[in-house]
């Protein structure tokens, strides 16, 4: 069993047929996606920055990171969601794209990166409050945060491209 | 002034021709496409997290006026770049977004929600220290809140919806 042959069966689906046929769906999916993936970033976003020590603080770092993270898993279950239908609609141009590959794994690299600032976070949570006693690694980790997930976005767009 | 010869004569400077046909690199215009998914996205989602507080849903234990200024540069500086990429991306195609009704839809509702925001912070804004720490805010603030999220929601909808609706 193939990508193509894979690929080939999605796209035989009633389901599939149906997604192609509703010209709404695409762009309204897309859409959902975008507002969904805003969440992410920007909470992704809003976390590292607090962990480089940028910017001002309006909560205790625990919590502020304990919040986020709640919706960056909700609104990861809709971009999985909206994804998941993006690519039944359209498999072969998902499958077929090195990009959506290397999305899907940066997407898990993603997640670890969040379960473990997170994990950090919760276990030590008075350490990681001043900036002063935080780990070495906690810049150069939100540095690499932020930058995973802009990559996610690009290889996003470069699906169509590729 | 005629409007769609000055879009054709935008299309043809040197950088709208060299975006919209990549001459030097053809991954120009999907990587300007990236930074302006970056940018509204940080936008969209800065501005949501703000409008929950001030809906009173959202991070209810800071205070209006923390959380607001821990936003809000960031909002404004995704937002500059979301206009840089923005006019990057309408000047490689003027003639097919000039007279697009999504397009001047979304225009229109990025004012709209700049309006919106003016008169929050010029309005009950101003107060902020009688009702920082108040749940639920004053009726003033969830309003604009709630037009804040609407309008915003609506120019990622048209933004999408440009280029599938002819």
């Amino acid at each position: 069993m193939d990508v193509l042959s894979v690929s080939n069966r999605i796209a035989s689906t009633q389901l599939s047929e149906q997604l192609k046929d509703a010209l709404w769906f695409t762009p309204t999916s897309q859409s959902i996606h975008i507002i969904a993936l805003s969440v992410v970033f920007a909470c992704a976003l809003l976390i590292s920055l607090r962990l480089a020590g940028v910017g001002r603080a309006a909560q205790p770092l625990h919590i502020a990171i304990r919040k986020k993270t709640r919706f960056m898993y909700v609104g990861l279950v809709a971009l999985l969601i909206t994804g998941a239908l993006q690519t039944i609609a359209e498999p072969e141009r998902q499958f077929g794209s090195p990009a959506f590959w290397i999305k899907m794994v940066l997407i898990v690299f993603g997640l670890l990166l969040t379960w473990w600032v997170e994990r950090s976070v919760r276990r030590e949570p008075q350490r990681w409050e001043d900036t002063a006693h935080r780990p070495a690694w906690s810049r150069p980790y939100a540095l690499a945060y932020v930058a995973t997930w802009i990559a996610i976005i690009f290889c996003g767009r470069f699906i169509g491209y590729t | 002034m005629d409007l769609a010869l000055l879009a054709e004569q935008i299309a043809e400077l040197p950088l709208s021709t060299a975006i919209r046909t990549g001459m030097s690199w053809r991954w120009l215009f999907p990587t300007i496409e990236s930074l302006h998914v970056v940018a509204i996205g940080t936008v969209f989602g800065s501005i949501f997290l703000l409008d929950l507080r001030l809906l009173g849903i959202g991070a209810r234990d800071a205070k209006a006026s923390k959380y607001s200024a821990q936003m809000l540069p960031l909002t404004w500086t995704a937002f500059a770049l979301s206009i840089v990429t923005g006019v990057l991306l309408f000047i490689a195609n003027a003639p097919s977004y000039v007279f697009n009704l999504q397009f001047r839809l979304k225009l229109l509702l990025i004012l709209l929600a700049g309006v919106n925001m003016a008169v929050f912070q010029w309005g009950v804004y101003r107060r902020v220290s009688e009702w920082d720490e108040r749940l639920p805010p004053p009726n003033a603030a969830r309003i604009a809140a709630f037009v804040s999220i609407t309008c915003w929601t609506g120019t990622v909808f048209l933004g999408r919806w440009i280029g599938f609706v002819r």
